[in-house]
């Protein structure tokens, strides 16, 4: 059961190995807590392991060793279904090409997630619309995707990740496809949502991305480089294994 | 998720497909129209001969002897001349009995009309003038019995180099030597009155029995007067040819008595169309077949299509199940459409068919309409269950970094 004292997201000597050929280790124990209501960001190299984590903390994958919870629920040892019900009810997905569904509107795609856990018509319908609001969308509730500006997409698909006031929302490269001016309003939609009390883990290669987070996590060949703080200090990796203590951000 | 929910998002990728949804339908359609335009076509026909029948005939029970054991060949298979009028007569006077007439076939050697001879063996039908008297005539009336009269089909008006009309005199020899006959009326058509006639439509010239002099006769038909009677009617005359009827005294041996009622002569009828059914229905089931892998190949198709979509519902908590559903439900949906619009264009050509083969009556399958409601269901659900299983299985990591 979730505590007051669980972070959103906890990690535990997570290993992930691909076996393509000969293994190919994406992961090579990494172990990291996530607060409640902390911003955090993972910057890295391609190959460093930032999709793997995203994954794995996306509930989309399972990790080949290792422990992981989302809102002091382990996801790592149990059946497909209820990872899925996990990553239904606790994760936020916010893609860099904003993956809504064509065929919906702007606030059926909002309400999507609520589909699958059967909630009434009436109410996605509430929840759906509260959300447009709250991201700007109110007047384009009724728009196709292919209706609407890039950085309207994305706030649409901002708005759907929060359908079910996930436990953490995650961002991967949220502003790759859009033009710096835009991008930078979406990452101020995250700043309100952080402010609100959300847990936000974002993933890029931009450093003015990340850095609007509390803390980056530097992720290389598999494991954490480093953990540095956005107002300056740095915490260097733990020892020669590149195993990391948990790390909790200063309040 | 709810059903409603996945009937409501599969109708819109349906309808978002539209003419490749309907091309994908053909198959079904085609299949579903072929069964129900000829179950249309059957069961009008046999309305139509009910009607013919029901409402004069249904009363009537058809009699002839025939080789015992032996329920094919139709009515009159194997008669033999062997009912005297002593025998019409004491059938007529059973109390269940309401009317009973003779008919036969009375063997000619030719026919004359102003010095032209024409040979027909079988053109003269003796019996009751009743037989005739309901028809439609084109001209003139029944005849009168023992008045020398006659009546003629249009054809058998026809078979002399001159057309015989109403009030011309006929000769027709037969073993007893010539005959002249009044003409008093022509029929208005060829059909055949009923089924002693086998639905031949050969020319025919009626008369009484007593202006040819025939004494034995092929068929009795026995009217019960009521449907309902039908079944006493039967049983009594079946009694009284059995114990008292101066036939039975001439029965050739292995030979028994034969009763049919209208509504057993319209079930052998029946089961030719069932027959001809049968074999439609496996030219139908073929394009259903054929139909079934249009859809499995369509929905194949529009799984690897959405494969990103599936991805991103996989991604917001959609179960395997959940995707599973969608996709069943679309390819259902699918053939559903497919079962409607055949049973529509079906009823619609079966229609036509009727108006242009002239069937009086038009009589849509309920039945059939029903069934083929379900195999469109079926054939989207066998269509559909390996691509919505491939569709459920996708592995949304991959499926959302697919373009």
């Amino acid at each position: 059961m979730p505590t007051a004292q669980s972070p959103a997201v906890a990690l535990e000597e997570v290993r992930r190995t691909y076996r393509v050929g000969r293994p190919v280790e994406a992961l090579a124990g990494v172990s990291l807590a996530l607060p409640r209501g902390s911003y955090t960001a993972v910057m890295g190299p391609s190959g460093s392991g930032k999709s793997t984590l995203m994954n794995l903390v996306g509930c989309l994958d399972s990790p080949t060793e290792g422990r992981i919870e989302i809102d002091g629920r382990p996801v790592t040892g149990i059946e497909d279904r209820a990872r899925t019900r996990i990553r239904g009810e606790s994760i936020g997905f916010v893609f860099q090409t904003f993956n809504l569904m064509p065929r919906l509107t702007a606030i059926e795609n909002v309400a999507l997630p609520l589909v699958f856990r059967d909630v009434s018509r009436a109410d996605r319908r509430d929840r759906a619309r509260d959300l447009l609001d709250r991201v700007g969308l109110g007047d384009r509730a009724d728009h196709h995707p292919n209706e609407l500006s890039g950085g309207q997409r994305q706030r649409v698909a901002i708005a759907r990740a929060l359908a079910n006031d996930p436990a953490i929302l995650l961002a991967d490269e949220p502003t790759g496809n859009l033009d710096s001016e835009t991008g930078a309003r979406i990452l101020d939609l995250f700043d309100e949502i952080h402010a609100a009390g959300n847990t936000v883990l974002v993933v890029s290669h931009e450093r003015h991305v990340a850095e609007r987070a509390e803390r980056i996590v530097h992720l290389l060949d598999g494991t954490i480089e480093r953990i540095e703080a956005v107002d300056g200090d740095e915490t260097e990796a733990g020892g020669d294994d590149g195993r990391t203590e948990p790390v909790e951000v200063e309040e | 998720m709810k059903p409603v929910q996945s009937l409501r998002m599969s109708w819109r990728a349906i309808r978002g497909h539209r003419l490749r949804s309907t091309l994908t339908t053909l198959g079904v359609i085609i299949g579903v129209a072929a069964v129900i335009t000829f179950v249309t076509l059957g069961a009008s026909l046999q309305e139509d001969i009910l009607v013919e029948v029901g409402s004069e005939e249904a009363s009537n029970i058809y009699v002839w002897v025939g080789p015992e054991d032996t329920n094919q060949g139709g009515p009159g298979f194997g008669a033999e001349p062997v009912f005297t009028s002593a025998d019409v007569a004491g059938i007529d006077d059973l109390d269940s009995v309401e009317n009973a007439i003779p008919y036969t076939i009375w063997l000619t050697e030719n026919v004359q009309y102003r010095d032209q001879s024409v040979t027909r063996q079988e053109a003269l039908r003796v019996t009751d003038p009743s037989y005739v008297a309901d028809e439609e005539f084109a001209d003139g009336g029944p005849y009168d019995p023992g008045e020398n009269e006659a009546v003629l089909t249009p054809s058998a008006a026809a078979m002399f180099a001159t057309n015989v009309t109403v009030g011309d005199t006929i000769t027709v020899t037969t073993v007893g030597g010539p005959v002249d006959l009044e003409v008093v009326g022509i029929l208005a058509t060829d059909d055949s009155l009923s089924p002693t006639e086998s639905f031949s439509t050969s020319p025919r010239i009626y008369t009484s029995p007593e202006d040819v002099g025939a004494s034995r006769f092929l068929f009795l038909i026995v009217d019960a007067g009521d449907p309902t009677a039908v079944d006493r009617a039967r049983e009594d005359t079946l009694a009284y040819l059995n114990d008292e009827s101066e036939a039975s005294g001439s029965l050739p041996s292995n030979y028994g008595f034969q009763l049919q009622t209208a509504e057993e002569l319209l079930g052998q009828l029946e089961e030719i169309l069932d027959l001809l059914t049968g074999f439609v229905s496996g030219i139908a089931l073929i394009s259903l077949v054929v139909g079934a892998i249009g859809i499995a190949n369509i929905m194949l198709v529009s799984v690897t299509e959405r494969t990103r979509e599936i991805g991103i519902m996989k991604a917001v908590g959609a179960q395997n199940r959940d995707v599973l559903q969608l996709f069943l439900t679309e390819a259902v949906i699918l053939g559903l459409i497919g079962a409607i619009l055949g049973t529509g264009l079906g009823a619609v050509v079966g229609y036509a068919a009727i108006e242009f083969i002239g069937i009086d009556a038009y009589v849509f399958p309920t039945f059939w309409a029903g069934i083929a409601i379900l195999v469109g269901i079926l054939v989207g659900v066998v269509a559909g269950l390996y691509p919505a299983w491939d569709a459920a299985r996708t592995d949304p990591i991959d499926a959302l970094r697919y373009e």
